[in-house]
């Protein structure tokens, strides 16, 4: 014996009924926010200015890492997108890899960097420059947060939180990609608060926002 | 835990091929293709969401809440992917934000009935207390009756505003305006 298709539902399915076009695979639709990603790495040191030692450090550990980072950043927000789909939630194992892997890599481009870790504000103006950096970052975060929301929201996120985090953290090494750029200290304390504490400022306002967006 | 579609290389087994396909013609607008889909996973559904909340009525509304659901959320199946664990994670969401939901519920009514309870004690101190002085049969005397009826109900016969509801033929929140109101004027008269 075969149910039959209790007849509200058949007609509330019915008249809404139309032809309609899936959503494109998660890594295609995080290809859209490659024009806004570049927009974000260019225009942090662009407005204001470059670090002093760009030339000392060369063209790749320049731009090549930055939009090393910024890519870093977009894979992961095509990471969120997919775990944003009913059915391709990530494992546990891949949630924490993903995390690890993306808080890591500002760090490894620090040491790919740096020559040394004591380049830092003067004296009395730590804190000031370091909010100065974290406020650059994390308000740089911002757009492409909203639009990496807006499209994993489309998908109906089973755990809205955790994808929300995961392309927080995505947009987070965006804006940081721009912000190295920018910012050439090297002192634990500034790149730990200024940057690193950007970025897990851009996660938990990714994980916050992302319960207020209306699914389908 | 929602059972995974059997999958060897991207070839599905010929099941999920068939609900593949029933699951792009439903995108395109087919009915019919709906009416399959629910012939597949209606039962398996029913199922799987008996054994989450172990309510045969819920698990029924459950099952028709996750088809709208599902269509709702059509767009998000990606053509060529097993359709099956696609449809149980719908189901399961349906099902924890229906629990979350009942819990929310739940606390709500449980705060309600907590302050209620509350209220009952003070009020029955109260009289406990005041119940032998004709202040306070002068007090009562001077709350209008309908007031009074319901006041006594609950606070003195410990009746519940619904069934001081039904009993008087009013509405719950009428029952409790009532009470309130009596109590009120009591406490003003012997203050």
């Amino acid at each position: 014996m075969t149910p039959d298709v209790p007849s509200p539902l058949r007609d509330a399915v019915q008249r809404d009924l139309r032809p309609t076009r899936p959503l494109r695979p998660p890594f295609v639709r995080a290809l859209v926010l490659i024009p806004l990603a570049v927009a974000i790495v260019i225009s942090v040191p662009g407005l204001r200015f470059f670090r002093s030692d760009m030339a000392a450090i060369g063209f790749v550990k320049a731009w090549g890492f930055s939009f090393g980072q910024a890519l870093a950043g977009l894979i992961i927000i095509a990471v969120a997108l997919r775990e944003s789909i009913p059915g391709r939630g990530l494992s546990r194992r891949a949630i924490a890899v993903t995390f690890i892997v993306g808080l890591a890599i500002p760090l490894v481009l620090l040491a790919a960097t740096a020559s040394a870790y004591d380049v830092g504000p003067e004296p009395g103006l730590g804190l000031q420059e370091g909010i100065g950096c974290f406020r650059v970052s994390a308000i740089s975060a911002i757009p492409a947060l909203l639009a990496a929301a807006f499209l994993a929201a489309r998908a109906f996120p089973m755990r809205p939180a955790l994808a929300g985090a995961l392309y927080g953290l995505g947009c987070g090494l965006i804006a940081d990609a721009g912000l190295r750029l920018f910012c050439d200290y090297t002192e634990p304390a500034h790149v730990l608060f200024g940057h690193g504490g950007a970025i897990v400022a851009a996660m938990v306002f990714g994980a916050v926002v992302s319960k207020f967006i209306p699914r389908p | 835990m929602a059972p995974r579609a059997k999958e060897d290389g991207g070839r599905m087994d010929p099941p999920e091929a068939e609900l593949c396909a029933h699951m792009k013609a439903y995108l395109d607008g087919e009915i019919e293709a709906f009416d399959a889909l629910y012939v597949a996973f209606a039962g398996r559904l029913r199922g799987y969401l008996l054994s989450q909340c172990r309510d045969a009525t819920l698990a029924d509304d459950l099952v028709q809440e996750t088809f709208m659901q599902i269509h709702r959320s059509r767009r998000t199946y990606q053509p060529g992917r097993p359709v099956t664990p696609w449809v149980y994670a719908i189901a399961r969401h349906v099902y924890l934000m229906k629990r979350r939901s009942a819990g929310r519920r739940a606390r709500f009514e449980e705060s309600l009935a907590a302050d209620a309870r509350a209220d009952d004690e003070v009020s029955r101190d109260a009289l406990d207390v005041m119940v032998s002085g004709d202040e306070v049969r002068r007090a009562l005397r001077g709350v209008p009756e309908d007031q009074r009826q319901a006041l006594l109900m609950h606070h003195v016969e410990g009746w519940s505003f619904h069934e001081i509801a039904s009993r008087l033929g009013i509405r719950v929140n009428a029952a409790k305006t009532r009470a309130f109101r009596g109590m009120k004027k009591m406490r003003d008269y012997l203050k």
